[in-house]
């Protein structure tokens, strides 16, 4: 570069032009530490914007997965308490039934057993039609009232309700009546009927028919009995992995916000450190502009 | 050699000085004026004898000094130079805060961007498949669609608000264009007219340079020096101004909104590439908006066309009639919720075709479609980093542009302004001049003293 001529007019333009982009460095500093945020628009890093929109739009999907999860947490838990307490009345109907295999007892006895019989299908039945909400828990998809009528006819369908619990990660958190009570899909008694005819076998006084209800009545129900326990575990398989899923959920959201604050919020003692450093020079900026406004040869003439 | 010539000799010289300590005075007089050259006197020494001739040989010294002209001092080159820098980075700031602006209408990152309303839209459906029976869910699904088509209409509104006051500002700078170039053809007139006098123009000369270096930042301009002292402004290549006359620029505009700046009188496209603001402006008008407007459009439709599929391969909750698209309209000003969705939210479709009217198949696989490569929330991130990438480009070469631009008007300013001392130090010159030669003038008049009053000597 040539030397350049130096007059008191480019002087004062480069001084103002040095004081111009301290001062102007001063205010980028005081705005990310007065907004807290040092991305404030794509361009300030349009790779650090990039990744805080893809954070944010994680964390919201995180956050829907959780209360998907919550939503299904709420479906198998109530499918768990139901199948708990049909187990129980199963047990009592089962005891009942072994119980009737005694030859001593009177018909009148057989008859109040009978009654017991049907008011445990009658429970039965109520927990078959147990609701989440306002669905019946074990209808599937169909929009009736309950899962079954009073004479233990099902009238859901087989659909599957699904809660999408992460990416791509989607868990059934229903079973269908036909699933846990009967009938099956292949036809073949439901559990209330194996009741009813139990309570018809011990009310008829014939025989052959009492004989039934210790013999294929009870094996009958036996068959059920496994078959809840076995759905029961299926659902406190799936409620784990729902769980699981929502524990990583969580785990995901806490690691992601910091990756987001990383990215997007100030780093205070940095820009604390900056902003003073900036302090310094835009002073010694100014003591040196205080000391270029010299003395001109005017002030050596007389 | 005639007697008297040495008071000649004198009187010049005091002239000459007088004149050199008056432009010391005008210089330091002008020493902050904005566009002043400094101005040199310029002095030559006056000869004897015309030419030499045989029989006329006489030693004689010179006949004194002369001042030839006031000379005005500046580099040419570095004028030119400054002219197209400043054109440069005025075009690179008119497309700044163009871009920048842009920035704002989309105002990312931040919860009142399109992502977030598209996070929401997406998560809506998630509720909706936990309550596919809950008309509360349906309705905050069309609740969500609707805040989306807003964001979506809103930015596509300030694409073009932002499109037409781009427009009006580069109207009111072309003419202002023309006004400049106006008072710079009436300069030339002045100028021709004192040239031909035998007058100094300097002064308007300054002038007029400082109305180009206005003008250069307004449009990209080259000069030429034309005859008898004017000068002529050429705009790509053609004149604007020409001596004493002047072309004319315009404005027009086509139904696709992009604006040309036209010459008036000849109909055709002036060639703005060499900058200033009304090419930043033309070039953001007509490039720079329409790139966002045209990806913003292509999100919309397929945001639209996504969806669509989507929810008509499902079943809503109104039997005996197809599926209705879910949007209508095209492009982001046009996009919209189907109406009959709207007045109706049992015809958002949460289920699978031919599944339970509870099953909810539909709104977890439309859930899902925020995911991924590809997809619409991905093709928007693009976009917003995109735009980010060019801002920055262009704020970085912005920055750059005008560092060059202060260097080289700096350069350019140390040729041209007054140094304080070196005007001083002229001065001083100048006044022991002037003494020295009032001194020479008073050492003639002593030795004439002499001279005359010889007469007495042996009287």
């Amino acid at each position: 570069m040539p030397p350049f001529r130096v007059t008191q007019s480019t002087i004062s333009a480069n001084v103002l032009a040095g004081l111009q982009t301290n001062l102007e460095r001063m205010q980028g500093i005081q705005n990310r530490l007065s907004s807290g945020k040092q991305l404030n628009r794509p361009s300030d890093s349009p790779s650090g914007v990039l990744d805080a929109m893809g954070y944010r739009a994680n964390l919201r999907r995180l956050d829907q997965y959780t209360r998907n999860a919550d939503d299904g947490l709420g479906w198998l838990g109530t499918a768990d308490q139901s199948l708990t307490s049909s187990l129980d009345l199963v047990r009592r109907a089962r005891d009942l039934m072994v119980g009737a295999g005694n030859a001593g007892l009177s018909q009148e006895s057989r008859d109040a057993m009978a009654s017991e019989l049907d008011s445990i299908r009658a429970s039965l039945l109520s927990v078959a039609n147990t609701r989440y909400g306002d669905r019946p828990i074990f209808a599937g998809t169909s929009a009736v009232t309950d899962a079954y009528t009073a004479a233990g006819a099902y009238q859901g369908d087989a659909g599957a309700v699904e809660r999408s619990v992460g990416q791509g990660a989607r868990v059934t958190v229903n079973l269908t009546g036909p699933e846990v009570f009967g009938p099956a899909a292949g036809g073949g008694p439901s559990i209330f009927d194996v009741l009813a005819t139990a309570a018809t076998d011990l009310r008829s006084g014939n025989p052959v028919q009492l004989a039934n209800v210790t013999s294929a009545d009870l094996s009958a129900l036996d068959g059920w009995r496994t078959r809840i326990q076995d759905q029961l575990s299926v659902v406190g398989a799936r409620y784990n992995r729902i769980e699981t899923m929502r524990t990583r959920a969580d785990d995901s959201t806490s690691t992601i916000s910091q990756r987001l604050s990383d990215v997007e919020d100030v780093d205070l003692p940095k820009a604390v450190t900056e902003l003073q450093m900036q302090q310094v020079a835009y002073q010694a900026a100014l003591a040196a502009s205080a000391r270029v406004v010299q003395p001109s040869l005017v002030d050596f003439l007389r | 050699m005639s007697t008297f010539s040495s008071l000649g000799t004198a009187l010049s010289a005091l002239y000459a000085q007088q004149h050199g300590m008056d432009l010391t005075g005008q210089n330091v007089a002008n020493a902050n004026t904005d566009g002043y050259s400094r101005q040199r006197v310029r002095l030559e020494a006056m000869g004897g004898v015309a030419g030499p001739q045989i029989f006329t040989r006489s030693m004689q010294p010179g006949a004194g000094v002369k001042v030839v002209d006031f000379q005005r001092i500046r580099d040419a080159f570095l004028e030119q130079r400054a002219l197209t820098e400043q054109s440069s980075t005025t075009a690179l700031q008119a497309g700044q805060t163009a871009l920048s602006r842009i920035e704002l209408s989309f105002s990312e990152p931040g919860p009142n961007g399109l992502q977030s309303q598209l996070s929401e839209f997406w998560g809506s459906w998630d509720d909706l498949a936990n309550r596919p029976g809950d008309v509360g869910a349906r309705s905050q699904v069309v609740e969500r669609a609707q805040t989306l088509v807003q964001g979506f209409n809103r930015a596509a509104g300030d694409l073009v608000s932002l499109r037409n006051s781009l427009t009006d500002q580069l109207r009111s700078r072309v003419d202002e264009i023309n006004a400049q170039a106006g008072r710079i053809a009436e300069l030339n007139n002045s100028i021709q007219s004192s040239v031909q006098a035998g007058l100094s123009p300097n002064e308007l000369l300054d002038q007029r340079d400082q109305l180009i270096n206005q003008l250069s930042n307004l449009v990209g301009i080259s000069t030429r020096d034309g005859a008898a002292g004017t000068v002529d402004v050429f705009v790509g290549g053609s004149a604007l101004v020409r001596g004493p006359n002047t072309e004319t620029l315009g404005v027009t505009t086509d139904a696709q909104g992009n604006a040309t700046v036209m010459w008036n009188r000849l109909g055709v496209r002036a060639d703005l590439a060499g900058g200033g603001e009304a090419g930043g402006l033309q070039n953001a008008i007509n490039t720079t908006i329409p790139t966002y407007q045209s990806r913003l459009d292509a999100l919309a439709n397929q945001l639209r066309d996504a969806v669509n599929t989507q929810h008509q391969a499902g079943d809503d909750l109104v039997a005996g009639q197809p599926t209705d698209p879910f949007f209508t309209g095209s492009g982001a000003a046009g996009l919209a919720v189907n109406p009959t969705i709207v007045a109706d939210p049992n015809r958002v479709a949460a289920a699978a075709a031919g599944a339970g009217a509870l099953d909810s198949a539909n709104a977890l696989a439309m859930a899902g479609l925020g995911d991924g490569v590809g997809s619409p929330d991905a093709v928007y991130r693009a976009l917003i980093s995109d735009l980010g990438a060019d801002a920055q480009r262009v704020n970085r070469q912005a920055d750059i542009q005008s560092q060059i631009a202060s260097q080289v008007d700096a350069a350019r300013k140390a040729q041209s302004s007054v140094n304080l001392d070196e005007e001083m130090t002229n001065m001083i010159a100048y006044q022991h001049a002037y003494d020295a030669a009032a001194k020479f003038m008073t050492a003639v008049d002593q030795t004439l003293d002499t001279l005359i009053h010889m007469g007495v000597v042996g009287r």
